[in-house]
């Protein structure tokens, strides 16, 4: 092993002039995991409620998608570590005050408790569905029996996942775009609106849409006010807080940032919406895919604008 | 002011649109300072996609080489945002009046395919007429014309007078 004696971080190409560490891999992930807890945030919301009934995408079929994107997620963050086979240290111990460890444990805890949610609904889509072994006969009849507690510790992990999606960015004190408690919920709400956007694909009930479609206006609602409250917080702060926000007010990000995620990610499927609940006729993929794409193309740009920004000139 | 057409839809007057399309033109002027295009848009995501498959191709290329450099990404152009915008204000519109359908227009006597086939064969031959020429209806003729130059008037009449002349021939897909 080659040995290095690193005397100052700006030493390293990967730190300075600017971060240059985390790429694709990183803004895939963080939205697959505010996708997949946005989808379980309102599947566990409904279940406790009592309205599966009236919400069968929301409850039970857009799960499906959970297991999914956590996983490819996760298969993300994995080609993104540097020592792959060192990934099993992050349960060699739990740290309250770190994001990573937080949200690796979240990440233990609800990837299989999301596959447990999905395949106590399998017979519900697959009639003819006999589990292989007697004992998974039986471990399913045991979670259809607590399915009202799942459905509460996936709300929790849900809303746990959706913040600390945000907080792995804001907790890099170093990087001054980053550096703000806004993140958190602004990714919880974002990706709330992601997980809101596919199960209103996946819906064919118009009730389950429309009730859907009002959650999501308000849900945009909130990330318009976070976003300009973001940009305010870092306007009125010192001078490297209004170089960051100067990246997405007259800089290279400005066009990508306003075009994309505030145009044609939030207002334009915002304003189908309405049109949707005022009765016109909207295609559902419509306003769902540009909210989609609107919330990966925030979380890519989020993540690289807040690589180029820092502390020391 | 509304025309009402065969299938029932609503239309607005062509001559109100036309007015409109026109101030749409001056804003265009006075936001960005200079003109509508379309064919500009298309081309920069043919200049991307050949530069992705084989940059050394691309900036060897006397046409590719002038769309290309190391700190302007081709699709980071005006042209681009604005046929987005196209995109989602023409749905809206049609959302708001009922147009919103899959379907393909062509006439009773041709195939949904003979219909696609004919449009994909005009859009390559405007495509490469409109880079020969230096842009389309919108950037050279329309955007052309509203500043009163001379190049602008020349290939309007090209496109339409080519238009009219060439439409007998290819009349058996509409009539």
């Amino acid at each position: 092993m080659k040995e290095e004696l690193i005397i100052s971080g700006r030493m390293n190409p990967g730190i300075d002039p600017y971060l240059n560490l985390w790429h694709w891999q990183i803004p895939i992930y963080l939205f697959l995991g505010g996708l997949a807890a946005g989808i379980l945030f309102f599947a566990a919301l409904y279940s406790i409620m009592g309205k599966d009934k009236e919400m069968p995408t929301t409850v039970k079929w857009a799960p499906f998608l959970v297991p999914l994107a956590l996983t490819l997620g996760l298969g993300a963050l994995f080609l993104d570590l540097k020592h792959k086979l060192f990934f099993w240290q992050l349960y060699t111990t739990i740290r309250l005050d770190s994001p990573m460890s937080w949200g690796a444990w979240t990440l233990m805890l609800i990837t299989p408790l999301s596959i447990i949610w999905v395949a106590s609904y399998v017979k519900e889509a697959i009639p003819d569905w006999k589990w292989k072994f007697a004992w998974l006969e039986s471990f399913e009849g045991l979670v259809i029996r607590y399915r009202l507690a799942l459905a509460w510790a996936l709300l929790v992990l849900a809303i746990i996942l959706g913040i600390y999606t945000g907080i792995l960015l804001s907790a890099f004190n170093a990087r001054p775009l980053w550096n703000t408690s806004i993140l958190g919920p602004l990714f919880l709400v974002s990706g709330l609106s992601t997980g809101i956007a596919a199960t209103m694909w996946m819906s064919k009930d118009p009730r389950e849409r429309s009730r859907l479609s009002r959650i999501d206006l308000i849900l945009i609602g909130i990330e318009l006010f976070l976003i300009t409250h973001l940009f305010m917080g870092f306007l009125a702060s010192s001078a490297v807080q209004i170089e960051a926000a100067q990246l997405f007010l007259g800089g290279q990000f400005t066009v990508s940032f306003w075009v994309f995620v505030i145009v044609l990610g939030l207002l334009f499927p915002a304003v189908l919406e309405i049109l949707e609940l005022r009765g016109y006729h909207i295609p559902m993929a419509i306003p769902a895919l540009a909210i989609l794409i609107g919330g990966l193309i925030f979380r890519f740009i989020m993540v690289e604008a807040g690589q180029i920004t820092r502390y020391l000139y | 002011m509304n025309n009402k057409s065969e299938r029932g839809t609503t239309y607005l007057n062509p001559y109100v649109s036309g007015f409109l399309l026109g101030l749409v033109l001056l804003a265009t002027f006075y936001i960005t300072g200079r003109g509508l295009g379309a064919s500009g848009a298309i081309k920069s995501t043919v200049v991307t996609a050949v530069d992705a498959v084989s940059h050394s191709h691309a900036s060897s290329s006397g046409y590719y080489s002038q769309f290309i450099s190391d700190d302007e990404h081709p699709l980071n152009n005006f042209l681009v945002f604005e046929v987005l915008g196209v995109l989602a204000g023409a749905f809206l519109s049609g959302a708001l009046w009922g147009r919103l359908k899959f379907k393909v227009e062509h006439s009773p006597k041709i195939t949904s395919r003979t219909r696609l086939l004919a449009a994909l064969s005009g859009g390559v031959l405007f495509g490469f007429g409109s880079q020969m020429g230096r842009g389309c209806t919108s950037g050279a003729a329309l955007s052309g014309m509203a500043v009163m130059s001379t190049a602008g008037f020349i290939t309007m009449m090209a496109i339409f007078g080519t238009g009219y002349l060439g439409a007998w021939f290819v009349r058996k897909l509409w009539i």
